[in-house]
């Protein structure tokens, strides 16, 4: 499903040059449940927004669901990004001024799509997670798990092949964390949608399919 | 999409009113400045009315006491053929005092067929004030010396008069008078409206009377049209002519070129001040609308990021700002506008309905187009922004 082949990430300022990622290669299979596990600083977050298409590596080659992505412009990248990927983020991103189900519409508003589809796939999409009692709230009215919940509800709204779920557990505590979890584990199992999690959380990652450790930009598992 | 952003923009209506209140104050700011260009430009393109070119001003305090009307006749008889005798006059005219182009007015009201017409200029003027002025007689005739005896009062209007009174039937022959007056005016002859007010206010409808024998006791002014070479040692020649007639007599002479100059500097003087606090407060709002949409883009980049994440191009980011900020602008304007009709509706300077709607659609254009350049150089930064560090920032 995604193919990476020596993904290389340098960060140039006027004076210092930084490796972020050294010859990364790693192939993940369609309905894995990847975690990638690393301390602080050493490229996770950088290899999973270059899996995104948020980032462009300095070197190397991506292939997402068969398709190289090196020659895609700023357009089609989006429409990939919209059509293929969804996002999860460890603060979750949700916009404060819009309502949980405006929040959860968000990457409909990007297709071709009525507003009355738009309604059916958001509602749909909280269902999923537990929150359809919740579609009025503003996220500043909910608590951590709940955000959190709205955001993979946006995630899988648009129906993504994969997800990419950046520290989803990291900001809440190890109840909520395992809700979230749970979640994103029946997602893999009923839906088979691949997702890649970055995580500090060794329990968590334990329950994922396969784990990818980083050190230093270099993968070492 | 549009939904979403009114969506938005609703929500976060609190953060909103401030700008969205500069934008209505600079709205109806510069709807009176249009509105008054628009007044003056309208009345800049309508025709003069008159040739004042080579037209003095005679101003004469009458010194010669008598209560013999043929006397005072035959005085001021003299008097004409004495400065008509000068080379360079080619005709005069005594007038009243409100001449064109001077501070003296002379106003009077007429209820006709039910309908009351204010500010109505009275003129009275002699048989010689349409060769003196050059009046462009648009009906009928001016008067001649075969009204002297006439069974009705005979009297000229000017077209704007004869709008407000006839509309577009034709004025001369018909009776004009206040409804409830018995003796009823005759129209003889409809002129063009002579623009007193110089060439960017509105004159007012305005009625001219025929000096008979006995005006001289209050006719104060000379209206005397000279060769087109005539300079200043033509008019010492004639105000030394006229001083040893008229003895103990204060004679100003003055030309209808410089009192249009003075006129229209008086008239664009509040155009002048309000242009300048406009343009004071259009860079206000300029500025504020720049600073707050940059403000936005750095308190909103986690907002841009996950855009740009979950499917916006760079293009639709940056049209995205600035539709918020036209959203913003219609908003306000809306509440302007429901102001701004008010004026038409309400008649509130009597102005013709069509000049307050074009300035309210000038000004609509301009906030527009400020909004639209104001947001675009943010917009098109907010597109630049990498979705991965606007992520990573928040």
């Amino acid at each position: 499903m995604i193919r990476l082949q020596n993904i290389e990430k340098v960060y140039r300022t006027d004076t210092i040059e930084t490796l972020a990622l050294n010859s990364i290669s790693l192939d993940i299979a369609k309905g894995e449940f990847l975690s990638i596990m690393g301390p602080s600083g050493c490229g996770k977050s950088t290899l999973l927004n270059i899996m995104g298409l948020l980032d462009a590596p300095s070197k190397g080659m991506i292939k997402i669901a068969d398709k190289s992505t090196e020659n895609l412009n700023d357009k089609q990248l989006a429409q990939f990004r919209n059509k293929t990927l969804g996002f999860i983020f460890q603060s979750y991103h949700l916009i404060n001024d819009l309502q949980v189900l405006d929040n959860v519409e968000l990457p409909l508003l990007y297709r071709d799509t009525t507003a009355k589809e738009r309604k059916r796939l958001a509602t749909e999409a909280l269902e999923k997670v537990g929150l359809a009692n919740r579609v009025k709230h503003f996220p500043t009215q909910l608590s951590g798990g709940q955000r959190q919940r709205v955001a993979i509800a946006r995630a899988i709204v648009g129906r993504p092949d994969i997800i990419l779920a950046d520290e989803p557990t990291g900001n809440l505590d190890s109840a909520m964390g395992n809700e979230i979890m749970e979640i994103l584990i029946n997602l893999n199992r009923n839906e088979g949608t691949t997702i890649v999690m970055v995580t500090h959380d060794e329990n968590m990652a334990q329950k994922t399919h396969r784990l990818v450790r980083l050190f230093d930009g270099s993968q070492v598992q | 999409m549009f939904k979403h952003l009114f969506k938005l923009i609703w929500n976060k209506k609190k953060q909103n009113f401030l700008l969205m209140t500069e934008m209505l104050v600079s709205f109806m700011v510069l709807f009176a400045v249009f509105t008054l260009m628009v007044y003056y430009y309208d009345n800049y393109k309508k025709p003069m009315g008159f040739k004042y070119q080579d037209v003095w001003v005679i101003n004469i305090n009458n010194s010669y006491q008598t209560k013999n009307t043929d006397s005072l006749d035959l005085y001021y008889e003299t008097l004409r053929k004495i400065i008509k005798s000068l080379p360079q006059v080619k005709d005069l005219s005594f007038v009243s005092g409100n001449v064109p182009f001077s501070n003296q007015i002379n106003q009077g009201g007429l209820t006709f067929k039910g309908k009351h017409i204010d500010h109505l200029n009275n003129f009275t003027a002699e048989d010689s004030y349409k060769e003196t002025m050059d009046l462009d007689v648009l009906e009928g005739r001016w008067y001649n010396k075969s009204d002297a005896v006439s069974k009705y009062k005979l009297v000229v209007i000017d077209a704007d008069l004869k709008e407000a009174t006839f509309g577009k039937e034709q004025a001369v022959g018909k009776l004009l008078g206040n409804d409830d007056d018995k003796k009823k005016m005759k129209v003889i002859g409809v002129i063009q409206t002579i623009k007193r007010n110089g060439d960017y206010v509105k004159a007012g409808p305005g009625l001219y009377f025929r000096a008979d024998t006995g005006s001289f006791r209050w006719l104060s002014k000379i209206l005397v049209k000279v060769s087109p070479g005539a300079d200043a040692a033509f008019e010492g020649k004639l105000y030394k002519t006229m001083a040893g007639y008229m003895k103990n007599s204060n004679i100003e002479i003055e030309h209808l070129t410089n009192k249009l100059k003075d006129t229209n500097y008086f008239a664009v003087i509040p155009m002048i001040v309000l242009s300048i606090v406009s343009c004071f407060l259009i860079i206000n709002v300029a500025l504020g609308l720049f600073g707050v949409l940059w403000y936005n883009i750095n308190k909103r980049k986690g907002e841009i990021g996950l855009r740009r994440a979950i499917g916006a191009t760079g293009n639709s980011v940056s049209s995205q700002l600035v539709m918020e900020s036209m959203i913003l602008a219609t908003l306000s304007l809306i509440i302007g506008s429901f102001f701004a009709i008010q004026f038409p509706l309400l008649n509130v300077f009597d102005l013709s309905a069509h000049i307050y709607i074009i300035g309210m659609l000038l000004s609509i254009i301009f906030v527009y187009l400020l909004v639209l350049v104001c947001s675009l150089y943010p917009g098109r930064q907010a597109a630049a922004i990498y979705p991965a560090v606007a992520l990573h920032e928040e």
